[in-house]
């Protein structure tokens, strides 16, 4: 991260339609760093609405990775990924599975369907606690992203 | 045996009548008795000699050969019948002519007749003799039989049934040919043109029960059955009789103690010489009951495997035989003469009427040959399945009609239970079928179940934990118990769930069997109890394992799971477990995973498979209990079994079978 990371806001979009996960998301990260701001979708469609800037989300910013559930109302987590990855803007950021589906099609599909990595989500709190820790540790901490191209 | 045939020359002139003058005079005599016989005899009868003159003949004769009477009487018999009727007359060294005539007695005779315009035509000869004061007379009653050696021709084609009728009918014919000699055997009477008798022979007598006292001057209605009666059939039979000169039938009669018989009857106009009707004179025979055709008839009949009933155009029945009888429970007497409907209520019966479009003929000729299945009534009533063939044969009152009937109860039988195997089949199959759909529907029950109870279950456990963490020992005591034992809870219900999760998904996501290394899957087992076998310091051993045929993921469940367990039950000393495998039956190879653990009691070994089975305190050993019903689940799947061997404190030896595999070329 550049010296301007400390203060900087690192905006995240969390695409999940449960309130609990969605919740406990809140929590690890504000536990994992203290400068994620988490965008909700609560379903495919207001996902991409978000990421294109539709609608009420006229104004959202674009943000540096996607946490994203399969199983969603509407449009469903597979969708999203496969519209977010054929999409010439939206498809380097990072997107990446958070789904309690352990099947072998689902983890396959997702990463047929580029994903840049699958997680389950933990049964247990402090499991789930240490996966966002190890999200943030990696993606915010690691990666290096190109420049925004939203920014212009 | 008369001597005078001696004396008499061997030939005599053709013209030369003067030969047969003793025997015109003895003839003149007969001739009061016979000659109305003979006249009204459907045949042509010719008188011959012992020299093989013709002494006599009827009208019929006159017309079939085309003679007039004076032509013939006199002539050598051989003028209208060349070949093997004189022959039959002479006397060789070895028999006299009445011995060699008496062999010929009674047995048609098939030669061929010459008209007088040179015209040749089949005949069937019938010889009887009578003797005169002259010698022995040979009555030969000779019949064209042109048409029935076409039909002969024509019946050669039909089935067996019908060839028997013929042969049957043929030999009731013959019986009017058997008139000369067996007259006691046939009714003769006559009666003036509106019916009433006016002669009456011992034959009549005999057949009919009446005495001629009794029955002179009566009218010949009374031979009828009533109902015969009531549709004016005598007045329409003489009707008939007058107009052709001639009317056959074989016809249901009535004795005079009411009992009735089925009779072959002949009637013929008298007329005078100016052509006025004079009368009819009646010619029968009892069918069912004669000595001869009838007996034959009937062994013919009886010897018939199948139920045999005649039946009129009338759908009367008109002749049966014993095995009929014994079908329908109905002694003869009580059958003949009733409607055939009373046996087979339907279908038989409707087959003998014309319609609009159709004469009784044509509907009958529809049905030939092919086997009707009706149902027929016994007399008590019961009923069972026949299948029924009919053969027409042509009479003179009408086309007659034979049923050969057989029971079909046990085919009838035999197809239901057929049908009630394949029936008992088929529900099988659906309850196979149904079986499989609700065990496939179960499977994804517990699938979509343990899936979707894992979201709340998941909320539940995360925030009881998170209530643990941000609140323990801020409320007080209690609350801290309370939180810890519902993430307890929770917790535990987590692991229920993933493994009923993996257990349903042994049969729905299972992969295709293939060739696979069990060795292989062992190593990945191991890499995955890497942890388990370190904490422990469990010994895993094994022999080289063969390739199988199998779903590898789960083979690696499948040992992992057992040696798991191997592990995690572990006995006083160091883990140590042991993998081998030996041949088995039918190409299967028998897996043995050998440890040196607790044991297991035998009571236990077949508990331990089913699901959430624990043995064990729950403080004791962790766990669901569903590792090994995951294990048969997999076995099983495999087409194999898993079975235990154990001691307590003995350790344990769990056996499993998969199938050989690498036998691809």
């Amino acid at each position: 991260m550049n010296t301007a990371g400390e203060e900087a806001v690192l905006e995240v979009l969390l695409v999940e339609d449960n309130p609990g996960d969605v919740r406990l998301t809140l929590e690890a990260f504000r536990e994992a760093n203290k400068s994620i701001r988490l965008h909700v979708a609560a379903d495919g469609v207001e996902a991409m609405d978000f990421l294109r800037g539709l609608g009420a989300h006229v104004n959202a910013p674009r943000p540096i990775f996607i946490l994203l559930d399969l199983n969603l109302p509407r449009m469903d987590g597979r969708e999203v990924l496969a519209q977010i990855k054929t999409d010439d803007d939206l498809k380097s950021i990072p997107t990446i599975i958070l789904s309690t589906s352990q099947a072998e099609e689902d983890v396959a599909k997702c990463y047929q369907l580029q994903a840049n990595c699958y997680l389950t989500k933990p049964a247990r709190f402090d499991a789930f606690e240490s996966t966002v820790k190890i999200i943030n540790d990696f993606w915010l901490q690691k990666v290096k992203f190109p420049a925004s191209r939203r920014a212009e | 045996m008369p001597t005078a045939l001696a004396e008499r020359p061997s030939t005599a002139p053709a013209h030369d009548t003067g030969a047969g003058k003793d025997t015109l005079r003895h003839l003149a005599q007969m001739e009061g008795r016979y000659r109305a016989l003979l006249e009204a005899a459907p045949d042509a009868m010719v008188v011959v000699n012992q020299s093989g003159e013709v002494v006599l003949l009827n009208l019929q004769a006159e017309k079939q050969f085309g003679y007039n009477r004076d032509e013939l009487v006199g002539q050598k018999v051989t003028a209208i019948i060349p070949e093997g009727f004189a022959e039959r007359l002479i006397a060789d060294g070895e028999r006299t002519a009445a011995q060699a005539l008496a062999q010929q007695i009674g047995t048609g005779i098939e030669l061929t007749g010459r008209r007088k315009d040179g015209s040749q035509f089949p005949i069937e000869m019938m010889l009887s003799p009578v003797e005169s004061a002259e010698g022995v007379l040979v009555t030969a009653a000779i019949r064209d039989i042109s048409a029935r050696k076409r039909a002969e021709k024509h019946l050669v084609q039909m089935e067996g049934r019908r060839r028997l009728m013929e042969v049957a009918l043929r030999e009731s014919e013959e019986n009017y040919r058997l008139l000369l000699d067996g007259v006691e055997d046939y009714a003769i009477f006559m009666m003036d043109p509106s019916g009433k008798i006016t002669s009456w022979n011992v034959g009549a007598e005999r057949m009919k029960g009446y005495s001629a006292a009794e029955i002179l001057g009566q009218n010949f209605s009374r031979f009828f059955p009533a109902r015969d009666i009531a549709r004016g059939r005598p007045k329409e039979i003489l009707r008939l009789t007058a107009a052709s000169g001639r009317h056959e039938e074989s016809a249901m009669r009535v004795r005079k103690d009411g009992s009735t018989f089925l009779a072959s009857l002949t009637f013929t106009a008298l007329r005078d010489q100016a052509g006025n009707l004079r009368g009819v004179s009646e010619f029968s025979h009892d069918l069912t009951e004669s000595k001869e055709s009838g007996a034959k008839y009937r062994a013919l009949m009886e010897a018939a495997p199948d139920a045999m009933v005649v039946v009129n155009e009338g759908g009367e029945v008109v002749l049966l035989n014993l095995q009929a009888e014994k079908q329908f429970g109905y002694s003869r007497d009580e059958l003949l003469g009733q409607k055939v409907t009373t046996i087979i209520p339907e279908g038989f019966a409707e087959r003998l009427i014309a319609d609009g479009e159709r004469t009784a003929a044509q509907a009958l000729a529809q049905q030939i040959g092919t086997g009707i299945e009706l149902t027929a009534r016994r007399k008590d009533g019961s009923e069972f399945p026949i299948e029924m063939m009919l053969s027409p044969v042509e009479s003179a009152e009408g086309v007659l009609v034979t049923a050969a009937i057989r029971d079909i109860s046990a085919r009838k039988k035999a197809e239901k239970h057929l049908a009630r195997t394949e029936d008992a089949e088929k529900r099988l199959a659906q309850k196979v079928e149904e079986l499989n759909r609700s065990n496939e529907e179960l499977g994804q029950f517990a699938y979509i179940a343990s899936h979707d109870l894992q979201e709340p279950l998941r909320m539940v456990a995360s925030y009881t934990q998170l209530l643990s963490r941000r609140y323990k020992g801020k409320l007080d005591a209690d609350a801290d118990e309370y939180i810890a034992f519902a993430v307890d809870g929770a917790a535990r219900m987590q692991r229920l769930i993933q493994d009923l999760l993996a257990f349903s998904r042994i049969g729905t996501a299972g992969q295709e069997l293939a060739d696979m290394s069990s060795e292989e899957a062992l190593k990945q087992a191991l890499d995955n109890l890497q942890g388990a076998m370190e904490d422990s310091g469990a010994l895993v051993t094994h022999d080289t394992l063969p390739p199988v045929v199998a779903d590898e993921m789960q083979v690696v469940q499948l040992f992992q799971n057992l040696i798991g367990n191997a592990i995690k039950y572990q006995g006083p000393g160091v883990p140590r477990v042991h993998i081998s495998a030996a041949k088995g039956d039918g190409k299967k190879w028998i897996f043995s995973v050998k440890d040196n653990g607790l044991g297991i009691e035998p009571k236990y070994f077949e508990k331990i498979f089913a699901m959430f089975q624990r043995l064990h305190k729950r403080d004791e050993f962790a766990g669901t209990g569903i590792g090994l019903a995951i294990c048969k689940k997999i076995v099983e799947r495999h087409g194999g079994k898993i079975s235990v061997e154990s001691q307590l404190g003995q350790g344990s030896t769990f056996r499993f079978a998969l199938t050989q595999g690498g036998m691809k070329t």
